[in-house]
């Protein structure tokens, strides 16, 4: 007799945005699996369209609460490319900082109150505050000198405003980068107590075959710029994403997925970075990741909150090192002329690669652009994940599969509101063309 | 007593309403023992505003179904919403939650709502910023019925 079996979860919980799974298992055969993104389009590609180009870095930054720097910092790139702008190396570090704070802001809040709760078997990041009251007010204090970065470059942490083209519009002192650069160094050993906190809970094991795609950088952390590599020998330059990747829609996800070109899902993120970029870390991230060599023997996605812990003592470090060499630039940005052209750039956002394609005319405005979030690239790779997972999922009963499942997704911190601002409207014309005046 | 005054939201259409309250009562001025402060968010910003305070204000709007504008006193131990959706949504009330796990709630606790009519925008709707000078004067109430339940405790 055949047995069919259906888990349907119609709002998977602590991920950013709306999002449902449906799952169908059929003699121990999953027979339909899909990761439904319903949160509707937001149209950003299409609204940012004929905008002057300097608007663009407060207007990208309204696509997450969680990781805006990510979006101004792919899209001023692109932008910067195009214009044939030349940053300091001031400003270019000042950048890894401004990125540095967002890495520590999002990596703790997911770790603290999305993911913890799965690996103590607790309803919510309150009940982990509860119980666990010393790691939570340690991924606090830890997470405000995240958003204290963003003040400090951004000159708010939510929807921050200080990023232009070229450079920001306000460089922080000295002093107030040697008070920052103090508390850091304060806090680093928190950082090291929570990643050997995390270390200690059950944190379940699901070793897979994955594709890992991240940016390589010649002799740095990848941030701000590198090769899209994957330890699969992928190893390209950013300009020729289409011709390694392919985007493509899938009826029930109002955010496309994404796949290598020839072999399809991939992962991209924190795990993605840290496997691929080992010989990049600073000595107190290798020696972390040292300690959890047994977790990264074989890609495994839920080795992914170890990453993100080894990613926040990155980032402090990363943060010290471009506040000790700390030189004001010039100027906060130099004059820039516009000019039509085309880039393709791409960051590594919290989530994994972000990559933004721009054009504009000869005035400067947006002719057309085009981003691709990380957590589209990802859907593919979470849908085959679960793929896996379900049967045996499924054998500890639906309570406990729906649990297991969620899990898995929430492995990848997917944000689902970045992913959904796409849509295509193509309008088919019959009969006489419209007069036009 | 140590008594802090916490306008919560972003610079976003009726969700700035908070801060707009914030920021006129610190222009009209408050009594010495009062820290008047606008946070963006509430995870973290009104956690860490919380600390030390022996008493606390959070204004905030709300979309409770009310006329818009209509400033009220939501009850501050009221049941939070069951589950947290996403961290996008860590809200005043998951923010009070969080507090109490971690032994931040102040002795005193009031909540000031104005009711919002629309979440985007530069500014407030002209509902939530006619609703300003009372949502200011329902603060200061609560400020003064704790000064005045404090003096007695001192008399008693």
């Amino acid at each position: 007799m055949a047995e069919r079996r259906t888990i349907h979860v119609g709002a998977i919980a602590r991920v950013e945005g709306e999002g449902a799974l449906h799952i169908t298992v059929e003699n121990g055969r999953v027979e339909d699996l899909r990761l439904e993104i319903y949160e509707p389009p937001r149209f950003f590609e299409s609204f940012l369209r004929g905008r002057a180009a300097a608007e663009v870095p407060d207007l990208v930054a309204r696509i997450c609460g969680i990781c805006p720097v990510a979006y101004q910092m792919s899209s001023v790139h692109a932008l910067e490319a195009v214009f044939g702008v030349e940053t300091h190396a001031s400003i270019r570090a000042l950048r890894r900082l401004y990125y540095a704070g967002e890495w520590m802001e999002s990596h703790l809040l997911h770790m603290t109150f999305l993911a913890a709760p799965d690996y103590l078997g607790l309803e919510d990041g309150i009940e982990v505050a509860r119980r666990h009251r010393p790691a939570v007010e340690r991924a606090l204090r830890l997470r405000k000198l995240g958003n204290r970065i963003l003040i400090l470059l951004g000159g708010r942490s939510v929807n921050p405003v200080g990023v232009r083209i070229g450079g920001f519009h306000h460089i922080p002192t000295r002093g107030e980068l040697e008070d920052l650069g103090e508390e850091l160094r304060r806090a680093r050993g928190e950082a090291e107590s929570l990643l050997r906190w995390f270390a200690s809970l059950p944190v379940p094991s699901r070793p897979r075959p994955v594709e890992l795609v991240a940016l390589r950088h010649p002799d740095e952390y990848p941030m701000n710029e590198g090769r899209l590599v994957s330890n699969r020998g992928l190893d390209v330059p950013v300009a020729e994403f289409d011709a390694a990747f392919e985007e493509f829609q899938v009826e029930h996800s109002t955010a496309l997925h994404c796949g290598v070109r020839g072999r399809g899902a991939y992962q991209t993120g924190p795990l993605a970075r840290v496997l691929l970029n080992t010989d990049r870390l600073s000595p107190a991230a290798a020696a972390a990741r040292e300690s959890l060599a047994d977790r990264f023997e074989q890609p495994d996605p839920a080795s992914s909150v170890f990453a993100r812990g080894i990613e926040v003592l990155q980032a402090m470090d990363e943060a010290l090192a471009v506040i000790d060499q700390f030189e004001p630039p010039p100027s906060p940005a130099p004059d820039v002329t516009p000019r039509a052209g085309e880039a393709l750039w791409a960051t590594e956002a919290p989530r994994g690669v972000l990559v933004v394609g721009v054009e504009t005319d000869a005035a400067g405005h947006v002719a057309a652009i085009r981003i691709v979030p990380p957590t589209s690239q990802n859907q593919s790779q979470i849908e085959a994940d679960l793929r896996e997972l379900a049967p045996q999922a499924l054998a500890r009963g639906r309570e406990e599969a729906r649990r297991l499942c969620e899990a898995a997704i929430r492995d990848y911190d997917p944000c689902i509101s970045c992913a959904t601002h796409f849509l295509r409207l193509e309008v088919e014309e019959r009969g006489e063309p419209c007069a036009s005046s | 007593m140590r008594v802090v005054v916490i306008g919560v939201g972003t610079a976003h259409g009726d969700d700035g309403i908070g801060a707009a309250v914030a920021e006129r009562l610190a222009r009209e001025g408050v009594p010495a023992h009062v820290r008047v402060l606008a946070v963006a968010r509430p995870v973290p910003d009104v956690l860490d505003a919380l600390e030390g305070a022996e008493a606390a204000v959070l204004v905030d709007a709300t979309q409770s179904g009310r006329t818009p504008g209509t400033v009220w006193q939501p009850d501050p131990a009221a049941p939070r919403p069951d589950r947290v959706a996403s961290s996008h949504a860590l809200g005043v009330a998951e923010a009070l939650a969080l507090a109490q796990a971690l032994g931040r709630t102040p002795r005193r606790l009031a909540l000031v709502g104005i009711e919002a009519e629309r979440h985007g925008g530069d500014t407030p709707s002209a509902a939530a910023q006619h609703a300003l000078p009372e949502a200011v004067a329902a603060v200061r109430r609560v400020l003064e019925g704790w000064s005045a339940a404090e003096g007695e405790h001192a008399r008693a």
